[in-house]
């Protein structure tokens, strides 16, 4: 009988642990933190260079740096994590480029993010590559040209991850393309992005 | 279909298997980083020893570019040039020569009809500024012998044998994909590509 008492135990403990954790506002505390932390500390720094340091190109080092670790773990952690999508490129035997974009089914027993999370994902997606846009804008007016080349490399990495989330996120929605080998959805094209890449 | 896909990527791309398996983020990513490390560190092996190999093709990614780029950049600071500004236009300035170059080479060769994808391209002609960048540094350490006749003599020879050698590592690579008769017209912009970077490299001096 005492056997019986503790597995009933040990039962609820597990229990109570799934429950917790589907509830959690927060499923993945680490990846949100490390989602917006690159890319607004690039941000930051882009505004306050002139008080880092006098030299252009450590600068110029420094935010590239931060941006390329954003840049990777978004889209290799973060989107995975926090919203379960996710786009790559391979390469056919034959040469052939194909980009990959693909959702997962939200479904009880996965560890997709919360409503939370994917809010934290989306927005942080979008602002920041605005607020580079503005940036483009402030250091072509103030005819900082110097300036202008690192704008122009942050917006092209950051508008990569939004524009692969965006296809992903499409084929979410479509629902359609269900791939017949697993549950997923899997959309495969030999898609061309603007008809060169 | 799925377990195909995840075998065949790899570079900028995150672990194989399901994604729900993780619920902490250490194991997967230490993994993933050590895996993109070891890529790079395959690719570069590759272009010391350029033969017609599908690794750069296949498992491209902009890495190795990168941060040849910004050693390179590095290296070209604090020359005479630029003694006023801080080394800001001539920093920039490699790496606008080095990434519009190497889009300006892809769009031509896939122009003229080539088969290899414009990151690929890319990825190859990155990692083939290795021996110039290499060239850069023993350039900058025979400068601080002396800026005389006899070290721009050691500098031309290094410069001359690390463009020769760029130029024939990536179209080892680029000039395969194309159709026959088309051959030197995809190679002559890679040529004029390294040689702009060669010259950036023989005409550095330092400011006194």
């Amino acid at each position: 009988m005492a056997d019986d008492t503790e597995d009933v135990e040990l039962d609820f403990a597990a229990d109570e642990q799934e429950r917790a954790r589907r509830s959690a506002v927060i499923r993945h505390p680490l990846a949100s933190f490390f989602h917006l932390f690159f890319r607004v500390v690039a941000i930051v720094a882009y505004l306050l260079c002139d008080w880092i340091s006098e030299n252009f190109a450590s600068c110029f080092v420094l935010i590239i740096t931060l941006l390329s670790f954003d840049f990777w773990s978004v889209k290799n952690v973060t989107g995975r994590l926090l919203v379960g999508l996710r786009w790559w490129n391979q390469i056919d035997d034959d040469g052939k480029s194909l980009w990959v974009f693909e959702a997962k089914k939200a479904s009880r027993d996965n560890n997709i993010g919360t409503e939370a999370e994917a809010r934290i994902f989306w927005l942080g997606l979008i602002i920041c590559p605005l607020i580079w846009i503005c940036f483009f804008f402030t250091s072509l007016f103030s005819l900082k040209i110097k300036w202008l080349s690192l704008v122009v490399a942050s917006i092209s990495l950051q508008a990569a991850n939004l524009y692969g989330y965006l296809r992903c996120k499409a084929v979410g929605e479509d629902g359609q393309h269900a791939d017949s080998f697993t549950g997923q959805h899997l959309l495969q094209r030999p898609d061309i992005i603007f008809g060169i890449l | 279909m799925a377990d195909e896909a995840n075998r065949q990527f790899a570079g900028l791309s995150d672990t194989a298997g399901e994604e729900d398996e993780f619920s902490t983020l250490d194991e997967p990513v230490k993994e993933t980083i050590l895996r993109d490390l070891r890529a790079v560190g395959s690719k570069f092996i590759h272009v010391l020893y350029p033969k017609r190999s599908s690794v750069l093709l296949r498992d491209w990614d902009l890495w190795g570019p990168l941060l040849l780029c910004v050693t390179l950049a590095l290296l070209l600071q604090g020359g005479a040039a630029d003694k006023e500004d801080q080394g800001g236009p001539q920093f920039a300035e490699v790496f606008v020569i080095v990434w519009f170059g190497s889009i300006i080479i892809t769009l031509n060769s896939k122009l003229l009809g080539g088969t290899i994808s414009f990151f690929q391209s890319l990825c190859v002609l990155g990692y083939c500024i290795m021996p110039l960048t290499a060239a850069m540094a023993v350039c900058r350490i025979v400068l601080v012998g002396g800026s005389g006749t006899v070290s721009f003599i050691v500098r031309l020879v290094v410069v001359t044998a690390s463009f020769g050698w760029s130029t024939f590592a990536s179209t080892a690579f680029l000039a395969d994909n194309q159709p026959p008769g088309r051959k030197s017209l995809v190679v002559y912009p890679v040529f004029l590509f390294y040689f702009v970077i060669g010259w950036m490299v023989l005409t550095f001096s330092p400011s006194q």
